[in-house]
């Protein structure tokens, strides 16, 4: 008896518990249709937690974490695509909300300067292998 | 050709400490983001109102002069300290306040605002947290300064602290003089 | 008492510091030097232990101790708590940076001594610079009076091992790279004139330095897949990149320097990294304490120290590369090579890495470029990094799986055709027997699996070819990171997790496993009451393989929740399950994951660090002999 008011007590205060533990997705948040729930999944892992450090919302259990969570699966259900998702969110949070960063105008550097790179170390070794040549 | 190529990760370097040092100087705040609402006009919301028997309508209560918004909670700490602006914003500056509560018990912010004083002239309750999604409030609280045409000019987040109120007051000085 | 003298050793250090410069620079006399290098190590060393006594004992009146310790924190907390902190782990630098000095120093002999000499100059003035840091902006030894009665700091997740040790194993790492910074720095004002061979006293340096940086790194992802309650263990944070980028050059360096020793080319090259190695852990040390950016690592934010460590940063960077373009044409040879031979590899491997270190600098500063000229904000996440770093390491891991076993100079193909075929089809036998026990398909997961056994299969076989013309410390570390591909790709590409509510004495199916939910329990600990759910794990033959019990814990003390995973590993899998939300009536969340081949990542880490540690041996021996 005592055991279980103890227990209660204590599942009562992890309740409101804000902090540092990821408990991430909830049972009741679990989509019935797989692919919907795997939609979801893997939105989410894009969406950051814009009060954590660095998490996405599939990680984070702080409860504006599983509001976007919920509020996505909604999307889901009403039929909307991925990118109608992303532009939601987006528009209320500006591209910070995206880990993974959109192709824009600002991020052109971004996203070609490691193909530049891996350009430019290829020519590098390609140079360096002429001259062995020419020894 | 190759003594140019040499001087290259220097000139790299020297370019990004350049911008780290500007990063440094001027006034920001690392773990703030810019609002994506700005200049655009408020999304529109229909929700009850913790004091008036009838729903509060966005369209019908923005658009005819200045008017600040802030989100806030009983449970929310910041909320509490900042208050003592929000009260000022309406008792000095004489400016409309709505407050948007928050996930919140109303009964609890009745006694809140009962106990602490209530600038608002309005208070629409966002039981679910969907309102604040529609206006990218990620942080409460957070304040936001509405034109006289329903445009969002500014949006602060975190407690209003002295140096903000001053700005906000600065801001709402040229909104009335663009007029 | 105790503090001031601490604060008096921090300005006895710079005295000997400065010593050691003017020393090393003008009048030359070795006496004084080596009594400037033994005084800076010693009053460094007894300034870290004097911090770590005000901690013990518990000083409040030490601005440090009260924010960062607390009466009840246990003993070894309280002692690893120093360098956990902003100020302390400076003190811990420190002393790193006067240690290597001392090794530096013992390098000293008649002929080397306009080169050692140069390099202690150098190495003299990064200690000069970080002490000015310390002592004037990030001084621990500053007192409150009065004396608190009670510290702040009590934050349970960072009592860790795992977490105490690693803040010194990263310093030996970034610390370490120090000693070939000014190495390079110094061959390059010496300009070549007496052919020192300036590659063979910097190696150790760099092995010992990447070694620990290796192992430094492994340990905090192991406390992260521990403690967070995911699985996850790396998270392409700004300071998990700094510590990353650091390591790639050092990568690169620790190659290109055999190449440097055995045929004098590419020696500009070598000269750049050893620059860049230590010049990226600086900047790393800028990032994470300067308050340009937040993260989960940034110790607390201060403009004002970001300044300092920038104009430290900007004339250290700014001097070193600039010598670099001005004098390093004097180190270019014609002594080119095929790309097909073994120098051809590590060159090949030494531009992969290179890139990739490009990429990551790249993606950590991003959002800041964009900050600064669009006054907008935008996030660069783990999707930017694995979209562009693992296409990059792809041909990098195929390359190194043939490198080693090539020739120094040209190679024959068509002999190297012939000695790889028993790999490959190691490779492929592994490769499908995974895929038929896992029964999980995916494009990332092929991929990782060859690779891995690619490397294994290779290393493996040249271990039992005992060849003696190759280092077993190579095929022990490079098995190592055959393994660690395994250990990624296993965990990434073939996890299965099941978050369900449930009640006592349910039952659920993961994989070929049954777990019951025995029973909730209270328990006390010394500081903390918990929430601990038994579960029993049953296998398909319905033996117990183990019991689980993940625990949700309150401090009172400090208001602070923390969820306890438990996990039980084993070589093919962790079974990993977290307690969430819940109560007697409606059942509790449980979240299980099955996490394929984690336990590989770990002994793969450990395996490249042992191979570091013979190479460390076998080139201390070499130098001592020299």
């Amino acid at each position: 008896m005592i055991n279980k008011i103890f227990v209660t007590l204590v599942s009562f205060l992890f309740f409101f518990n804000l902090l540092n533990i990821s408990y991430a997705v909830e049972p009741n948040e679990i989509m019935k249709n797989k692919d919907h729930e795997i939609r979801a999944r893997n939105i989410s892992k894009n969406v950051r937690c814009m009060i954590c450090q660095n998490q996405s919302i599939d990680e984070s259990n702080a409860p504006l974490a599983k509001d976007l969570r919920v509020l996505i699966r909604n999307e889901i259900k009403k039929g909307k695509s991925d990118d109608e998702i992303y532009f939601f969110l987006t528009e209320r949070y500006g591209d910070f909300i995206l880990l993974k960063p959109p192709l824009k105008l600002n991020t052109l550097a971004l996203w070609f300067l490691p193909f530049v790179f891996l350009v430019v170390g290829l020519l590098i070794l390609f140079f360096y292998n002429k001259k062995y040549r020419k020894v | 050709m190759v003594k140019q190529i040499l001087i290259i990760p220097s000139i790299f370097f020297l370019i990004i400490v350049s911008i780290f040092f500007y990063l440094l100087i001027i006034d920001r705040n690392p773990s703030e983001i810019p609002s994506n609402l700005i200049n655009k006009t408020i999304p529109f919301f229909e929700t009850e109102s913790l004091f008036k028997n009838k729903k509060f309508i966005s369209s019908e209560e923005f658009g005819n002069e200045i008017v600040l918004v802030n989100f806030f909670a009983t449970w929310c700490k910041p909320c509490r300290d900042e208050h003592g602006y929000i009260k000022k914003f309406q008792s000095k500056e004489k400016l409309r306040i709505i407050g948007i509560n928050y996930k919140d018990d109303p009964e609890k912010a009745n006694a809140w605002l009962k106990d602490l004083g209530n600038p608002y002239s309005d208070v629409p309750l966002d039981k679910n947290g969907r309102i604040a999604i529609d206006w990218g409030v990620y942080g409460i609280p957070e304040t936001f300064v509405i034109s006289s045409d329903g445009i969002i000019k500014y949006r602060h987040v975190g407690p209003i602290t002295k140096k903000i109120y001053k700005k906000i007051n600065l801001l709402i000085a040229t909104l009335k003089l663009k007029k | 008492m105790i503090p001031s003298l601490g604060n008096f050793t921090l300005w006895l250090s710079l005295f000997f510091a400065v010593f050691q410069f003017f020393s090393s620079r003008k009048n030359k006399n070795i006496k004084y030097i080596s009594l400037a290098v033994i005084f800076l190590f010693f009053s460094s060393l007894i300034s870290f232990f004097l911090l770590i006594y005000s901690h013990v004992i518990s000083d409040f009146s030490v601005i440090n101790v009260v924010q960062n310790s607390h009466t009840t924190k246990p003993l070894l907390y309280k002692i690893a708590g120093v360098w956990g902190n902003h100020e302390g782990s400076m003190l811990l630098w420190m002393l790193v940076l006067t240690l290597v000095n001392y090794f530096i120093f013992k390098l000293l002999n008649k002929k080397n001594s306009s080169f050692i000499l140069k390099t202690l100059e150098i190495q003299a003035f990064i200690i000069i610079g970080f002490l000015l840091f310390t002592i004037f902006t990030s001084n621990p030894f500053l007192r409150v009076f009065p004396a608190q009665l009670e510290g702040l700091g009590f934050n349970p997740i960072l009592q860790d091992p795992a977490l105490a040790i690693h803040p010194p194993l990263l310093y030996i790492g970034y610390v370490g790279f120090s000693a070939a910074f000014s190495m390079s720095v110094a061959t390059l004002i010496l300009n070549n004139k007496k052919n020192i061979f300036w590659y063979n006293y910097m190696k150790p340096f760099v092995i010992g330095a990447w070694t620990f940086l290796t192992i430094g790194i492994a340990l905090g992802s192991v406390w992260a897949y521990y403690e967070l309650g995911w699985g996850g263990w790396w998270f392409w944070d700004p300071v998990e990149n700094a510590s990353f980028m650091p390591w790639l050059i050092g990568t690169a360096l620790l190659h290109s320097l055999i190449i440097v020793e055995k045929r004098k080319s590419l020696q500009a090259w070598v000269l750049l990294l050893a620059i860049l190695a230590f010049l990226l852990s600086v900047i790393g040390t800028f990032l994470v304490r300067s308050g340009i950016l937040t993260s989960v690592h940034t110790f607390a934010l201060d403009p004002s120290r970001g300044i300092y460590i920038l104009i430290f940063t900007a004339l250290l960077g700014g001097y070193s590369l600039i010598l670099f373009g001005v004098k390093s044409r004097k180190f270019f040879d014609n002594n080119y090579f095929s790309s097909f031979s073994k120098e051809g590899s590590i060159l090949i491997n030494n531009i992969f890495m290179s890139v990739v270190c490009a990429t990551v600098f790249l993606g950590t500063i991003y959002p800041l470029l964009v900050e600064a000229f669009t006054n907008n904000k935008i996030s660069v996440g783990e999707p930017y990094y694995n979209s562009t770093v693992i296409p990059i390491m792809i041909p990098a891991i195929i390359v190194m799986g043939i490198g080693p076993i090539l020739s120094w100079g040209k190679e024959d193909k068509l002999k190297i055709l012939k000695k790889i075929i028993p790999s490959v089809l190691i490779t492929l036998i592994m490769t499908i027997a995974i895929f038929l026990f896992y029964k999980s398909y995916s494009i990332l997961g092929f991929a990782g699996i060859i690779l891995s056994f690619w490397i294994i299969s290779n290393n493996v076989l040249n271990i039992i070819r005992k060849n003696k013309a190759y280092s077993m410390s190579m095929f022990i570390a490079h098995l190592g990171v055959g393994l660690l591909i395994l250990g990624i790709t296993g965990s990434s590409v073939w996890q299965d997790e099941k978050i369900v509510k449930m009640k006592v004495k349910n039952e659920i199916k993961i994989k070929n496993y049954n777990i019951i939910f025995d029973q909730i329990v209270e328990i006390k600990g010394i500081n903390y009451i918990a929430v601990r759910g038994n579960f029993l794990v049953r296998d398909d033959e319905k033996k117990i393989i183990t019991k689980l019990k993940p625990e949700n814990r309150f401090y009172p003390i400090t208001n602070i929740f923390t969820s306890e995973a438990s996990i039980h590993s084993n070589l093919f899998r962790d079974l990993y399950i977290v307690l969430g939300e819940g109560n007697m009536t409606n059942g509790w969340v449980v979240r299980i994951y099955y996490n394929p081949l984690v336990i590989w990542i770990w002994i793969g880490s450990l395996l490249i660090f042992l191979g570091g540690i013979v190479s460390l041996n076998t080139n201390l021996k070499k130098l001592l002999k020299w």
